[in-house]
């Protein structure tokens, strides 16, 4: 269950979707604030210091992208984009841009709590302890032991090359969140990597060879067509 | 075209004295390309007085004068004139038919066009309607009655909508589709996917809309990367995937992947009543269920009609037969390259 007391800026157009998005994170527990427009979201960001911003991409006064760089400039609030589907290429942009995670319209009430919880948990760790870093990822009889540099599935040690661990633990770093393709080869590979995610790609397909017992139907580690990968959210922090 | 006629006049008459005949017979060839190679009558008519003219000023005795009243002048005269406007009139017709059969033609082909266009536009309003008017008429009776209505009917009430809503956006996923696809039915946009990445995405999105889906999926174990637009290929396997559980009353889907060298082969297996033997052969046309007769709204005619269109601009082959305990559907798609398991990079 969520904590309480999280404030979340709606800012979306349809009044209909905001409803719906408010009645469900509200029945959660949350505090909601709704915007009809981009300037009203703007201000109400600056007035109110929500703890997370929810922000669809087709607001008709201002680009959402716009929005996103201007909150970028002065505060680290957690964006979720919501955006359709399709558009892989705003979604990369918006991400690159500085948003935090996207949901996909039409979407269910469970993916958008799961979405904000895993940012909001990822922006507190930022901001409080470091020692969570420390914390072992854990899901379903999956250990990653940061320390040790370790992985281990149901008690058996999986081995994996350099990059490949280095590739598994920035992904369950960030667990439940996507990360683009390229902050991935960026993190792996250091900047100036290039475009061609190939490389990274087939790493990742042999990773799922390793720890998902059927790559067809992973457990672990999920593609976000066009965008980049996700990996199961941890379970410790639920 | 009179020019060169003369200047071959001259020659003629030059090498060959006394020669009228030929001379009149250059004119006359002259006249019929031009009769032909020009519209109206106009031109025809102008060019054969100016032939008679030449003939008689420049190539008849006495040389350089007009002189009409020559014996059996005005007989060559007349003919020259008959000749050329018949050809004329008919090189005229001719053109002008030709233009008319191309007309007609063009006028056949968008008339085809509309009609299929008309046909999906018909069938795509009646399945779009259908689930419409469920969602309209249970929201609306959960208005007006939703104080006497026990919480039974109305979880039920509201399950039907969601389950018609989901329908409804199944459908307008593949009518985007088809936009994806080049106007010209046979271009895609194609990057070397993982095959393994585009199955996990396509039943993660089906068991969103069907939690309980029994899927069973054989894969090779190599890593097979081939040329493909992601979300047309992921809407194919939806289709085939959720026709496999929804349609046929199959218990499980299995989704076998083969992998020949060449090409890479899906095929949907399900273990359900199978495909009518009657309706096997259209039943990748879309007629198939867009008749007015079938009352199922859960058609998957035009589901699969795009499936073919998306196989088939991916240069593949789609396929449907029955097997001994239901149905199989089967694509195939060029793959490029495999990639095999290699790679130490540090």
């Amino acid at each position: 269950m969520a904590t309480p007391n999280y404030t979340v800026l709606i800012i979306e157009d349809e009044k209909n979707i905001s409803d719906f998005m408010s009645k469900a994170l509200k029945s959660n527990g949350y505090r909601v604030i709704t915007a009809l427009s981009g300037k009203a979201g703007l201000s109400l960001i600056s007035s109110q210091c929500p703890d997370i911003i929810l922000l669809d991409l087709g607001l008709p006064d201002i680009e959402g992208n716009d929005i996103i760089t201007a909150v970028r400039s002065w505060t680290s609030c957690p964006i979720i984009v919501v955006s359709a589907r399709t558009g892989e290429r705003d979604k990369v942009t918006a991400l690159d841009l500085g948003a935090d995670d996207y949901i996909t319209k039409p979407f269910g009430t469970p993916e958008m709590l799961a979405r904000i919880r895993a940012s909001l948990r990822h922006s507190n760790r930022m901001e409080s302890n470091s020692a969570l870093y420390i914390r072992p990822y854990q899901c379903q009889g999956l250990v990653l032991d940061f320390d040790k540099r370790m992985l281990t599935l149901n008690g058996d040690e999986i081995h994996l090359t350099q990059i490949e661990y280095k590739i598994v633990a920035f992904l369950a770093r960030n667990s439940g969140k996507v990360m683009t393709y390229s902050a991935i080869m960026s993190n792996v590979w250091g900047p100036f990597t290039g475009d061609n995610n190939r490389i990274l790609r087939v790493n990742m397909a042999n990773i799922r060879r390793k720890i998902e017992q059927n790559p067809s139907q992973p457990r672990f580690l999920f593609t976000e067509v066009g965008v980049g990968y996700r990996m199961r959210e941890d379970e410790n922090e639920l | 075209m009179l020019a060169t006629a003369t200047g071959l006049a001259f020659i003629f008459f030059h090498f060959v004295k006394d020669n009228t005949a030929n001379i009149a017979l250059i004119y006359i060839l002259a006249l019929i390309l031009i009769a032909r190679w020009t519209t109206g009558y106009l031109y025809g008519i102008f060019s054969s007085l100016f032939c008679v003219v030449f003939i008689n000023g420049c190539f008849t005795y006495p040389f350089f004068e007009i002189n009409f009243s020559m014996t059996g002048y005005p007989i060559t005269f007349v003919c020259m004139l008959i000749i050329t406007i018949t050809t004329s009139a008919m090189t005229t017709k001719l053109t002008r038919q030709d233009e008319m059969i191309a007309e007609r033609e063009r006028k056949l082909n968008e008339a085809e066009k509309e009609r299929i266009r008309a046909n999906l536009l018909r069938a795509v309003s009646h399945d779009l309607r259908t689930p419409l008017t469920s969602i309209i008429g249970s929201s609306a009776s959960y208005i007006e009655n939703h104080d006497e209505l026990d919480p039974d009917e109305k979880l039920s009430l509201i399950a039907s909508i969601h389950d018609d809503s989901n329908w409804l956006l199944n459908m307008v996923e593949n009518l985007l589709s088809v936009t994806r696809i080049q106007s010209d039915g046979h271009t895609v946009a194609k990057e070397p996917e993982l095959v393994e990445e585009v199955v996990s995405e396509a039943i993660d999105r089906l068991k969103k809309r069907l939690p309980g889906a029994s899927i069973h999926v054989t894969a090779p174990d190599e890593m097979l990367m081939i040329p493909m637009d992601f979300l047309l290929i992921e809407q194919v396997l939806i289709n085939l995937l959720e026709n496999a559980l929804v349609h046929s009353g199959s218990p499980r889907a299995d989704l076998i992947i083969t992998n020949d060298g060449g090409a890479v082969t899906f095929h949907i297996i399900d273990h359900g009543k199978g495909i009518d033997a009657s309706a096997l052969p259209d039943i990748f046309s879309g007629k198939y269920d867009s008749s007015p007769a079938s009352d199922t709204r859960r058609g998957m005619g035009i589901g699969l009609s795009i499936c073919r269109t998306i196989v088939q601009a991916h240069g593949g082959i789609i396929t449907a037969q029955n097997h001994e305990d239901g149905a199989e559907f089967a694509f195939s798609l060029p793959a490029l390259e495999t990639v095999q398991q290699q790679m130490k990079t540090n």
